[in-house]
């Protein structure tokens, strides 16, 4: 059975609310989410906290159907139907797993142009916010046509 | 040391009907597979010489997860011999395979039993939905609402975006595997399907339909392993272990470098080739892992069979059915043979083993020839691989 517990996420707020990552002091190497020791050097905590920019590209995405839907997932899914979930790279380099939202799931692409948002997302003990993915919709650069 | 190349035999072998077995409980599964098992020894076998029990088992009914083994055993009438329960998800049943091997190559054991076995249809579908999916990242992926089904349904869009693969392409291994499937007694799908049947069938995850999916199934599996030198003891026509592997990886698919590529198999696989001194080219068939069917596909190109991005086409100009290049999945594979999790992996030797031993129960499902089979089994998104090449003797 899979099971995230209430204590889980309270160790893990600032990279589930805020998208913090980790920063490695001896080899740069940035991670998320957290860990103990470097994945590329091996250094021991030796990290420093690193606000992700939250923009970045869908690199791959699935459309999750109503009726196959994850069990702690199906109300979200009866009351806002089927829901696209995206690998995103972020600005930084790194990849992350999140929701597309402010879309129709259908609609997404790989390059896609993608920026994080504070979303409320599943119920099961407490309510469960997280952050998820929106399309950039209005560039608001002069340069683009 | 010991050499490992063809230290181990496999003088017997035994399979549950896969599917829904309304009529079994756990221990009437294995028993059903330990029995067949037993009398496939040509010779004869006193279960006095069995020496230990290695059983592969998610324990997904959540019915016996402590000591399921040691019930087994006892249930089989071997009380005091020792068992475990091995547990590495889907390939639960390779790595009980390497366990047993490994134990006769220590010098521990003269003859074992290698098991697999899951009974998943008893639970009800929102308990099925809390277990499914355990064995992928709980915290970052599952938390986002990403299904198992949806983990490789991003590498499937990845695959297409990276090398044009297409969703007939897919829907043709669907096709091929319940193809063999309706020839296999022992098969949990036993229909013959269409390209059409696939694309029409509901999405799960997108790009992936139903018909891209393996079902979950009731089922179990024995293989009879002991030493090389003993074997001709048991019979005239053992196969041999003559190279194998393993290897693992992230379990988050974040954390992976690549979405298109399984490196526990492609790691697996040339340890396995390796130690047998062989190559892709000299595989008559195989036995690999696909759970859906972009996983064969990616599997295809990651054991050698083509080269990476070929896999679509490869597929599509037939080289992996029976009679083709290399039989790929002639069982029926997870996706109609079914996919009982820990049975599985143990399953594809039984499969191998009457290939090679060219008794497969319907000539239309046997691989003419066959010399060298390969079972290849992962748990996860490709995180815990086992890969066993076995030879005629």
């Amino acid at each position: 059975m899979a099971y995230i517990s209430v204590p889980e996420i309270q160790r893990t707020l600032p990279q589930r609310y805020r998208l913090v990552g980790l920063k490695c002091k001896k080899c740069g190497y940035l991670h998320f989410p957290a860990r103990k020791v470097c994945k590329n050097c091996g250094a021991v905590e030796e990290f420093e906290e690193v606000k992700l920019s939250g923009r970045g590209k869908v690199y791959s995405y699935t459309v999750i159907e109503q009726g196959a839907t994850v069990y702690e997932h199906t109300e979200e899914a009866a009351v806002g139907g089927a829901f696209s979930v995206a690998l995103v790279e972020l600005e930084e380099g790194v990849r992350v797993m999140g929701q597309i939202t402010e879309c129709d799931p259908y609609s997404v692409r790989v390059g896609m142009e993608v920026e994080a948002v504070l979303r409320r997302m599943y119920e099961q003990d407490i309510v469960r916010y997280s952050f998820k993915f929106r399309p950039i919709r209005f560039q608001g650069r002069a340069e683009r046509p | 040391m010991m050499q490992a190349k063809n230290a181990v035999a496999v003088v017997g072998a035994g399979n549950s009907r896969f599917g829904d077995r309304i009529d079994a409980n756990l221990s009437d599964l294995f028993s059903e597979a330990f029995v067949e098992a037993l009398d496939s020894v040509d010779k004869g076998l006193d279960p006095r010489e069995i020496g230990e029990f290695f059983i592969g088992s998610l324990s997904s009914s959540g019915e016996q997860i402590g000591l399921s083994a040691s019930l087994l055993a006892e249930y089989v009438g071997k009380r005091g011999a020792p068992a475990m329960r091995v547990e590495a998800a889907c390939a639960s049943g390779g790595y009980a395979l390497r366990a047993g091997i490994m134990s006769i190559i220590a010098g521990a054991n003269d003859v074992v039993v290698v098991g697999g076995v899951e009974k998943m249809r008893d639970v009800s579908g929102p308990q099925a939905r809390l277990w499914l999916g355990v064995s992928s990242d709980t915290r970052w992926e599952r938390w986002h609402g990403l299904t198992f089904p949806g983990i490789f349904a991003l590498q499937a869009t990845r695959h297409m975006y990276e090398y044009g693969t297409t969703r007939e392409q897919l829907a043709y291994i669907a096709v091929k595997n319940h193809s063999n499937g309706a020839e296999n007694p022992k098969a949990h799908f036993r229909r013959k399907i269409t390209v059409e049947t696939v694309l029409n069938s509901p999405f799960v995850a997108y790009p992936l339909t139903l018909f891209d999916c393996c079902p979950t199934s009731d089922g179990a599996a024995v293989a009879i392993l002991c030493r090389a030198d003993i074997a001709k003891n048991f019979t005239d026509t053992p196969i041999y272990v003559s190279g194998f592997g393993a290897a693992t990886d992230c379990v988050a698919a974040f954390d992976r470098e690549s979405l298109t590529r399984f490196d526990s198999a492609v790691i697996a696989s040339r340890q396995a080739y390796k130690m047998a001194g062989l190559e892709p080219k000299d595989i008559d068939l195989v036995e690999l892992h696909d759970c859906f069917t972009i996983s064969e596909l990616v599997l295809t190109e990651d054991l050698g069979f083509c080269e990476k991005g070929e896999g679509g086409r490869f597929i599509e100009e037939g080289n992996t059915q029976i009679g083709g290049k290399v039989a790929v999945n002639p069982s029926g594979g997870l996706k109609a043979k079914g996919h009982p999790i820990g049975a599985t992996g143990v399953g594809q030797v039984y499969e191998i083993f009457h290939q090679l031993r060219g008794d497969v129960e319907k000539r239309s499902r046997q691989v003419p020839g066959a010399e060298v089979g390969m079972a290849h089994i992962q748990g996860g998104f490709g995180v815990a691989a086992t890969v066993h090449i076995f030879t005629r003797g």
